[in-house]
Formats: C-alpha cells, sequence, structure tokens
C-alpha cells in the first residue's frame, strides 16, 4: 500500500479563501466521494511493479529507474502533467529522460493539495502545486539518499545527487536510482509533518525549473497514440448518440416514436434520460452497434417535447432582463464596496456613464464531449477526459442512483477543456444508457449537440459610472455585472464567496477582476444574478471566466476617462496604480508589466499612419489572490467601411516564476488568441430558448488566416509561480476596443466588435 | 463488404456504404489517431489521405474509399517519423494535441508536392484545419522546418523558388 502523503497545509496564505475545502468533502448535498472500495487500486498501484519504490503519492520509481508521476490535474493541453513531473524531477534529482506521466483516478488520495478536490481550473494548477510537488520529489530524493549512504557505507551529507545517479566523490562510488530502487532498501515514508520539514531548493540551485524540457505529452500528440475520451474502445461495447430538443434547458419528453430508428440495423434501443441531477432534460439516447448506426437511429426518432418554460427566451430578452435588473435598486449583492460612489458621483465635477456587453460563447472544444460507462460488479467505471472528477463522479453515481463511493473516474487526456469539461452532462446519458442495455455504451455528442448544449460563457451585461473630480482625478466608479451564475450552478457552497453587504453569498466567479488595483477612493461592484439567463442557458465557466467580461467594461472605462479628461490612456492608468493601500504590491506590479509592453510596443514613440491605432489595457486576471499580471499593446488599423485589421498584439505577463519558459510562452499565445476570437470572431444567439449555432460553419472560432503577429514578453522575477492558462485571454479586447477609438474615434462597447458597430460609432 | 487497402494493408470491412469512412477507421480497424471533429467537414480533425490527396473522412462514404489507397496518421510513417512529426516534436506544435493529426495529414499533403511552400501558400493549405487551442503560429514554423528537412533530405536540383 502507499502511504499517503498528502500535504494540507499550503504556505500559500492568501489562497486561504479556498483552504476550507481540505477536507470538507460532504458539505455540499452532494456527496462528493470515493473511498476505498475493496479490491480497487488507485492509478500509481496498478502500475507500480511490487519492487518499485513509492516515496509519495505522486510517483513510484520502478526498479528500471523509470519515475512514474501520477498527475492529479486534466491536462488539457496546458502540459500540466509534465509540469508536475518536472517539478518533481527538479527536488528528487532524476534524469529528465526517466520521467514518465500518468493521470490519476478519482482516489481522494490525488485530490488537489490545495483545493481538496480533483478540479482543474482558474489557472490554479502550478501555483497550487509548486510546493507539494516539490515537497514529494524532495523526500524521494532523501529516501534513496539514505538507502544509498547505508549501503556504499558513508555519510548520506557527503552524497551528490544528479540525473538519477547517487555519488559519492570521495570514494567515487555511485549508484543508479535504479540500483537502490532494485536493492529494495528504499523503503522510508514521510508523514506530512516530515514532509512540510524538508529542505527545499533554493531557486538559484534549480537546474530544471526555468527550463523548457520537452514536454512528455507531445510525441505522442504527434502519431496518433494519445488516447482520449472518445478513442476509449471496451470489450462488448455500444455506441450512444443523443438527440437534445430544441431548447438549451428545461424541455420535457412527450413521447418517443422509434418505429423509424427500429429499421437501422444495428439500433438497440432509444433511452430517455430520467436525469435527477437536473444536469440535462429532455434528452435522448440512441443506443446501438456502432456509432454511425446510433447516429442513423438518432436521426430516425421521432420525439415530441414539451418545450417548457424557457422555450421563448432570447437573446434579446435577456439582454432586456437584464437592464430591468440593473435598473433596480435592491438587486444583487455587494462584491465590492469602498468609500461612498454614489455620494461622490453626485458631486462630481464630471460623470461618464456607459453600458458594456458581451455576448454568449461556446467552448467548443476539438474533443466533442463523450463518455464511457461501464458497471462491472459494484462498481460503475467511467472514462472521460474531465476537469472535476470529484464532482462529474457524484454526477455519474447520481444518474446511476448509486453510492458515489461505488464510481470510478479513468481520466484520458483532454481534446480540448477551456472549462467546459468541467461539467458532468456527458455522464449522464452514458451510464442510463449502459444501465438500460446492459452493456458498456460510449455516448459521443454530434458537433451540433456540444454547440447547443453548452455551459456556455453567459450574456453578460455592465453599467458603469465614473466619477471625475474638477482636476480630472478619477474619484468614484460603480460597477454593476448582471449575468448567469455559472459556479453557483455547481451546487457546492464552498465556492460561493459571501457578499460585503451581508446578502448572502454571491458567485464571485461573475466578477472577478473589477476588485481591480487601481486606487478608487469610492468604487462599488453590484454581482447581479439574470435568473432567467441562469434558467434558460446553464452557464459555464469559459476559459478565463469572469475576468473575460469585467476587463472589458473596466479597461474600456478608464479608456474613456482618460479622453474625457485629456490624459493619455496608458499614462492615466500608471498613476491609478499608484500602490496605496490595499492595492500595494500587485499594482506595481501591474504598472511594470504594463510599462514593459508599451516599450515593447514602441507605444507613444511609433508614429502611426492615418487609420491606424493603439490601444493598452492591463488586468490582475485570474482572481486579487491568483493573479498574474498582464498587459497588451493592440494595434490595429481601421479602413473606413469599419473593418478591422489587428496588426499586432504585444503582451507582457508577470508570472513570478517560470517552471517552463516555452510552455508559458505557448499558453500566453493561446489564450491571446482566445481573447481576439472571442472579441471578434465568436458569437452565439439564443432564439425560442435554443442556441442558435450549431457548428463551425456558424460559430467562428479564430483561423490561421486570421492570426496576427503576437509578441510575448514573460518577466519572471523570482516570486511564487502563477497561472498562464488564461489570463491573456483577458486583456485582448479591451486593448483592441481601445485601439479602435485611438485610430478612428469609434468607441465599441459590445462584444464581439464587428465591422458595422465600429462604422456606426464612427459617425456618433 | 467492402475491402480497404489502408496503411498499405489490405483489411475488409463490415459497414454500409454510405457509413462515413471515420467510424470505419475508428471503430473497425480501431485506429483513434484520426479523430471526429465536427462531421460536416468544417474542421479538418478528420483529415486522412485517398490516394495522396487530403480528404475529411467524416465526409467520405466508405464506399468511395473502395480500390483506393487510404493513408492514416498511423500510417503516414514507418516510426513517428516523418519530418513533420519530427518538426511538430522539435517546435513543441501540440497543446491538447486532439486536432494535431489532422492537421499533420492536411500539411503532409501539402509537402509532398510542394517541399517549398511559402507561408501564404501555407496558410491557404491548413485554413480549414481549425486549432481550438491556437497553435496556429508553431504548426506553421514546424511546416517551414520540416519542408527545409524535405529540401535538405532529397538533395535533389529542384527548382528553388525565392520564398
Amino acid at each position: 500500500m502507499n502511504k499517503h502523503v498528502k500535504v494540507t497545509d499550503n504556505a500559500s496564505s492568501d489562497l486561504s479563501r479556498r483552504s476550507f475545502l481540505v477536507g470538507t468533502s460532504a458539505t455540499a448535498g452532494l456527496a462528493l466521494g470515493y473511498s476505498a472500495v475493496p479490491g480497487l487500486l488507485g492509478a500509481d498501484q496498478a502500475l507500480a511493479a511490487p519492487s518499485s519504490f513509492d516515496p509519495s503519492v505522486w510517483y513510484s520509481i520502478g526498479p528500471d529507474g523509470l519515475v512514474t508521476v501520477t498527475c492529479g490535474k486534466a491536462d488539457m493541453g496546458q502540459h500540466i502533467a509534465s509540469t508536475m513531473a518536472q517539478i518533481v524531477c527538479e527536488e528528487l534529482g532524476a534524469n529528465w529522460k526517466d520521467m514518465r506521466v500518468q493521470l490519476a483516478s478519482n482516489d481522494p488520495k490525488f485530490n488537489d493539495p490545495v483545493l481538496g478536490a480533483q478540479i482543474t481550473g482558474g489557472s490554479w494548477s502550478t501555483m497550487m502545486n509548486f510546493d507539494a510537488m516539490s515537497r514529494a520529489g524532495a523526500a524521494g530524493r532523501t529516501a534513496l539518499t539514505e538507502a544509498a549512504a547505508a549501503a556504499m557505507g558513508v555519510p548520506a551529507g557527503e552524497l551528490v545527487v544528479r540525473d538519477s545517479t547517487i555519488s559519492h566523490p570521495k570514494s567515487k562510488k555511485t549508484m543508479s536510482f535504479a540500483d537502490i530502487v532494485k536493492s529494495g532498501k528504499a523503503t522510508k515514508t514521510f508523514t506530512p509533518d516530515e514532509l512540510k520539514a524538508l529542505k527545499l531548493k533554493t531557486p538559484d540551485q534549480y537546474r530544471l525549473v526555468g527550463v523548457s524540457v520537452p514536454q512528455l505529452d507531445i510525441p505522442s500528440k504527434s502519431n496518433g497514440t494519445a488516447k482520449y475520451g472518445i478513442d476509449v474502445m471496451l470489450p462488448g461495447m455500444a455506441y450512444g448518440a443523443i438527440v437534445t430538443p430544441p431548447v438549451r434547458f428545461g424541455a420535457t419528453v412527450t413521447s418517443v416514436d422509434d418505429s423509424g430508428a427500429k429499421k437501422v440495423p444495428g439500433f438497440i434501443k432509444a433511452v430517455t434520460l430520467d436525469d435527477k441531477t437536473g444536469t440535462t432534460s429532455g434528452w435522448v439516447v440512441a443506443v446501438a452497434n456502432t456509432f454511425a448506426s446510433a447516429k442513423k437511429a438518432a436521426e430516425a426518432l421521432k420525439i415530441s417535447y414539451d418545450g417548457g418554460p424557457n422555450a421563448k427566451v432570447s437573446t434579446e430578452s435577456l439582454y432586456a432582463e437584464a437592464k430591468r435588473l440593473q435598473g433596480l435598486a435592491d438587486s444583487g449583492q455587494y462584491f465590492v464596496k469602498d468609500g461612498d460612489p454614489n455620494a461622490a458621483l453626485g458631486t462630481a465635477a464630471k460623470t461618464l456613464e456607459a453600458e458594456y456587453t458581451t455576448n454568449i460563447n461556446i467552448h467548443a472544444p476539438m474533443e466533442p464531449m463523450n463518455a464511457t460507462a461501464e458497471f462491472k460488479g459494484d462498481i460503475l467505471h467511467i472514462y472521460s477526459g474531465n476537469q472535476f472528477a470529484t464532482r462529474s463522479g457524484a454526477i455519474a453515481a447520481g444518474a446511476a442512483e448509486i453510492d458515489p463511493k461505488f464510481v470510478v473516474m479513468h481520466q484520458m487526456w483532454l481534446g480540448g477543456g477551456f472549462g467546459r469539461r468541467l461539467d458532468a452532462d456527458m455522464m449522464v446519458p452514458a451510464v442510463q444508457a449502459a444501465k438500460a442495455v446492459g452493456k458498456p455504451v460510449k455516448v459521443i455528442y454530434s458537433r451540433e449537440n456540444d454547440m447547443t448544449m453548452d455551459f456556455s460563457r453567459p450574456l453578460t451585461y455592465q453599467k458603469v459610472k465614473a466619477g471625475v473630480d474638477g482636476d480630472g482625478k478619477l474619484i468614484a466608479l460603480s460597477h454593476d455585472v448582471v449575468s448567469a451564475w455559472p459556479t453557483q450552478r455547481w451546487g457546492i457552497p464552498d465556492f460561493l464567496s459571501p457578499s460585503v453587504d451581508k446578502k448572502g453569498p454571491l458567485d464571485a466567479f461573475t466578477v472577478n477582476g473589477s476588485d481591480f488595483f487601481y486606487t478608487v477612493p469610492n468604487h462599488y461592484v453590484r454581482a447581479i444574478k439574470n435568473e432567467m439567463a441562469h434558467n434558460a442557458t446553464p452557464s459555464g465557466q469559459l476559459r478565463s471566466v469572469a475576468p473575460g467580461w469585467t476587463f472589458w467594461a473596466v479597461e474600456s472605462m478608464i479608456d474613456e476617462i482618460a479622453n474625457a479628461t485629456g490624459k493619455d490612456p496608458a499614462q492615466l492608468r500608471i498613476s491609478l496604480l499608484d500602490g496605496a493601500g490595499k492595492n500595494d504590491g500587485g499594482a506595481q506590479r501591474l504598472r511594470n508589466t504594463l510599462l514593459a509592453a508599451m516599450g515593447m510596443a514602441g507605444y507613444g514613440t511609433t508614429k502611426l499612419p492615418k487609420g491606424e491605432g493603439m490601444g493598452v489595457a492591463c488586468v490582475s486576471s485570474q482572481e486579487r489572490a491568483t493573479a498574474s499580471w498582464t498587459a497588451c499593446v493592440a494595434h490595429v488599423a481601421v479602413a473606413p467601411s469599419g473593418e478591422v485589421k489587428v496588426k499586432k498584439l504585444t503582451v507582457a505577463t508577470d508570472v513570478g516564476m517560470q517552471v517552463h519558459p516555452d510552455n508559458i510562452r505557448a499558453q500566453v499565445e493561446g489564450a491571446a488568441l482566445w481573447g481576439l476570437s472571442l472579441a471578434m470572431y465568436e458569437k452565439a444567439t439564443l432564439k425560442d430558448g435554443g442556441i442558435e449555432q450549431t457548428n463551425f460553419d456558424t460559430y467562428t472560432p479564430l483561423r490561421m488566416s486570421q492570426v496576427p503577429e503576437v509578441a510575448v514578453n514573460v518577466i519572471a522575477n523570482g516570486d511564487k509561480p502563477t497561472g498562464v492558462g488564461e489570463p491573456a485571454v483577458t486583456v485582448i479586447a479591451p486593448a483592441l476596443g481601445n485601439a479602435i477609438f485611438n485610430a478612428c474615434g469609434a468607441r465599441v462597447r459590445a462584444l464581439p466588435i464587428t465591422a458595422a458597430a465600429v462604422k456606426a460609432a464612427m459617425k456618433a | 463488404m467492402p475491402n480497404l487497402n489502408i496503411n498499405g494493408r489490405n483489411m475488409s470491412v463490415e459497414a454500409a456504404n454510405d457509413t462515413p469512412l471515420l467510424w470505419v477507421i475508428r471503430e473497425q480497424l480501431q485506429m483513434t489517431g484520426t479523430k471526429f471533429g465536427c462531421g460536416a467537414g468544417l474542421c479538418g480533425a478528420c483529415t486522412v489521405h485517398v490516394n495522396g490527396e487530403a480528404v475529411r473522412s467524416c465526409q467520405t462514404p466508405v464506399s468511395d474509399a473502395v480500390g483506393k489507397k487510404i493513408t492514416t496518421i498511423e500510417g503516414l510513417s514507418a516510426k513517428s517519423d516523418h519530418p513533420l512529426q519530427k518538426a511538430w516534436i522539435l517546435e513543441q506544435v501540440p497543446q491538447c494535441g486532439y486536432c494535431q493529426s489532422g492537421q499533420i495529414m492536411q500539411a503532409a499533403a501539402l509537402l509532398a508536392k510542394n517541399s517549398n511552400p511559402t507561408k501564404e501558400e501555407v496558410v491557404a493549405h491548413m485554413d480549414g484545419n481549425l486549432c481550438r487551442c491556437m497553435t496556429y503560429s508553431r504548426i506553421q514554423k514546424a511546416i517551414m522546418r520540416a519542408a527545409a528537412d524535405m529540401r535538405t533530405a532529397s538533395n535533389a536540383g529542384t527548382e528553388r523558388r525565392p520564398t
């Protein structure tokens, strides 16, 4: 048996808001569970040969000297499995070529040491696991060194560990990790206190952290051998294709006529879901012996629906409802309340007021949602790439009407996540189909299912008012954010935050970012739940979540203030980032990052031709406590038609410490292009309760021909590592909007930015 | 019962004539490197070669592929060592990796005909292949690197064009 040496007391005190999750596994009315089911092994135990050495739950060293790290995070292309191995490898002293990775099951021993659950998001993974993986690596090094010292008959303190070899320079004796493991003498395990007491390397001693080692998952992703959820094959497996109703949520099936489906060779059964978890509504699965037959059968089913309460909801009605709610004095809860913004606005020399909106956006990862379910004895096995095994296992259990402790989640590589795979809807059809036909079933969404049933980025409506005094100084800002509440939908109170005005918990994942690092004496942010949107368009966390819309509003308004007060937009930001009071530290880092981006882009020094402009934005995404400091200078050319050509995006980001510089650049560039795609090319609309866009002809993420020049500058001064997967998404839209204004005087306030809107704003 | 020539082997498969080649490859032949992305020829994740041309296997009925030479990512090279695959690793292209089989197969069809493409030719040829992780600039770099490697390897006095 492995000894469980999870570190639960993390050093990052500013993350304490979430540390209460540790050990509170059943607070949600959902039993988020899995327990030691007799006869079941964790992934690492299944792999480990009897004579291997497991210094920690996180990895195992085989008698061949290979080190297999078990990654508890979902790897959706951010190479987090490789990063975890890199951090372990640094402290362990292994050779990088000896490192391997595998993906964890949902055994709670693989829970995130800070979050106390298996959830991957928020750009949290590196920052929250760096310490635990470092200590796990150091524990192994310590144990191997002690064993080698005993075998060599020399003091442990005289040994040098490097490249999977332990040597004693004085006697020239050496032992490889393989030799030591084979000897069976390395057996030491560590208590949490012992782990905490281990002395870790200081950054100047790093040999691997900070080096762009080859990512361990890339070879298998270059020859087709990486296994994603959709690639799972089980003996005797059937396939399920789903039929989803015309309404996103709330419809019910009134009748199913399967006479046409019965004519399809290989058709087995049509299963109408009975989803007590409330994750899906009105879904039917056509099960057949191949996916092609299942799809044909699905198309042949004649299904009648009751459209339910949301059958008439549209994008227009969601906006109208958002505006109505914003206009009510008692709507929502306060996320920020500093000073008295309303009084200050009343006495301000000048006030500005603007509405900023974002449309519904769809995740659309390239691998459509899928899951394979198999009942084997008492155990329900789920094979699916998922970002939230802890909750998704509970949803699978709910769909099966069994105790969550009997659900084993087999993690796969994720063909894109972007927040979509935090959700568990795909578990429900797989589980209920498998139960109904008595065989393992792999359910695969069509792209049309995937798009119309997305847990989308919600439509948002924001109203911002600003007041400046006689000297042009910003003295007040009020900010109302109206949206569906994606995180509240999870039903896990620990993920909600108390409101400043004690009106009950709010979903901070709708307002993060609005609690910026600018010094504004009178500032409030109100989080207002759009119940209509919440019900009609169950929303999810889309790469960068709230800062993807809050900074669109804040960073656009800062520019509008600069224009109204005759200031340079970048200089205004620098003056507001004075580091006073609670903003000390963060504000200075953000200011420096902005200056770096400005310098790289030639902001204020490059003379631009007519019709071209530069705009800046700077953000503290993702959250105040987990910020990476990111700035962008966008350079655009705007044609008289309103057509915008993005010439260059210059992004600077302060990430504290870089574990893998090349990966950071890849993530920041990908995130920046996501930001561009959301800002200019992606728009979903709701009509009669249903998402109108069904495939990549009408929902159109960025393609290669639309990629502008992107320059990335990474600042790493040795602070704690921050996250890089998301923050750069959020800085692009406002930088573009501000660049367009700089180019042609047109202020756009709605995403995505269209040529028509730019042209209309030119005239205004 | 169609017979398919796939990656140099003749295989008999059991499928209705209108079954998309994609599902025959993935399910019956259990070669899962070719991916399902959109089912409508809009994303390129399912790209394979039929007689050397890059085609969308989700849009190709299996009957259309009978008697033709089909190549999937599994058959592109003997040891995952096609110049594009080597370049993909050297440039560290993939993030999630899901679209990359299709990207590599699409690019391989280009380089088989034109080992000295311009950037514009690469973009035009690759624009139908979506990458949701947005690894586009690395894909471009890797194609250019592979093309250069292929030219060096061929070492023949082929006509050079300015790039």
